[in-house]
């Protein structure tokens, strides 16, 4: 029950697109077909549960004055790691998104994960609170390219990188309202329940 | 001290992180040149209209009855860039990028969709803007490959 709550905390509430709007570049320039989101939404995730778990296995070595450079080479490694898999044995895919698989190192989302998080608890927290937030990511990429991808069909617009920030954006503004509305929800529940007796 | 333990702890990471690249790359290589060559194989095919063995280190890779398949490397704006062309008695049949370390997006128009490649066919080809060097290097190259394949006696 725990375990489903830390998910969803990291997947949705700070959901690294939508709620803290880190990684969009990625999202920004790989959504144009599901495919490509899919593919994207794989490796970041295979480089964000791999370094949040290494991390979070040696963080009583790392010392605090060089855990960036530490943190960086990690998620580097992954990346590599990754790229190299993908030119082994997803070679069409590879051609299509090679250059923004090498770029997820630079990706604020990964970074953060893991000096926020993996860096300060144990490996079993920190691979289940980075799978909620690749989770979140590959929603939000998804979601875009689904969205490019059918508004392509009759929108040319859509499958260009203006309409990325266009549907982006608008996404954005329905994923704000659902969470305004939620936190609403819950200002008036708290409002609503009897007020504990000041002692 | 407290320096020494972060150029230590850095250093073994880089170690750690240096020693399972190089044995995952170790791992992978042989696959991904089987997929890079089958990639090539496949372009070939489609530009000749037969098989073609790539693997010979010929440049030359088909001539006979006034069709000379012929490939080249130009020098494009991220390095080497390698071309393949099919001429028919003299004119371009076909143009194909077989590998390239252009910038994404500049690159696209080397892709096998975009019209630009196709524009060889009809003999009239112009730089794309935004993309000089790249297209630049495709055209000499394209050129230098035509000039050779019209001198190509295939043999005889």
């Amino acid at each position: 029950m725990r375990a489903l709550r830390v998910l969803w905390t990291a997947a949705a509430r700070r959901n690294p697109a939508w709620a803290q709007l880190l990684g969009l570049c990625p999202l920004l320039a790989v959504s144009n077909t599901v495919a490509n989101a899919a593919g994207l939404a794989v490796a970041s995730a295979v480089v964000l549960v791999g370094s949040a778990a290494s991390v979070a296995a040696v963080r009583s070595w790392i010392p605090v004055d060089v855990r960036l450079p530490c943190f960086v080479l990690v998620i580097a490694t992954f990346t590599t790691l990754v790229n190299l898999a993908m030119e082994a044995y997803a070679f069409a895919l590879h051609q299509r998104i090679a250059l923004f698989v090498q770029i997820i190192v630079t990706n604020c989302m990964i970074l953060g994960q893991v000096e926020r998080v993996a860096s300060k608890v144990p490996v079993g927290r920190a691979v289940l609170d980075a799978l909620g937030a690749a989770a979140g990511f590959a929603a939000a990429i998804l979601a875009l390219g689904a969205a490019r991808q059918f508004i392509a069909l009759g929108f040319p617009l859509a499958a260009m990188p203006a309409g990325a920030f266009m549907i982006a954006g608008l996404l954005l503004a329905v994923a704000n309202a659902v969470s305004t509305r939620s936190e609403q929800r819950q200002t008036h529940r708290d409002l609503q329940a009897p007020r504990p007796r000041e002692p | 001290m407290r320096a020494l333990r972060s150029v230590v702890a850095l250093t073994l990471l880089a170690v750690g992180a240096g020693g399972a690249l190089a044995w995952f790359a170790a791992f992978t290589s042989e696959r991904a040149r089987a997929n890079r060559l089958a990639a090539e194989v496949r372009a070939l095919r489609e530009l000749a209209g037969a098989d073609v063995a790539p693997a010979t280190s010929g440049d030359l890779l088909l001539c006979e009855d006034g069709r000379v398949l012929l490939r080249g490397a130009g020098r494009g704006y991220g390095g080497p860039l390698r071309v393949a062309v099919a001429v028919q008695d003299g004119a371009v049949a076909g143009v194909r990028v077989l590998a390239h370390q252009e910038t994404p997006g500049f690159a696209d128009i080397l892709a096998v969709e975009a019209p630009w490649l196709d524009s060889f066919k009809a003999g009239e080809v112009h730089a794309v803007t935004g993309a000089t060097v790249t297209s630049n290097a495709v055209i000499a190259t394209v050129r230098r490959l035509v000039e050779r394949a019209r001198r190509e006696t295939c043999g005889r």
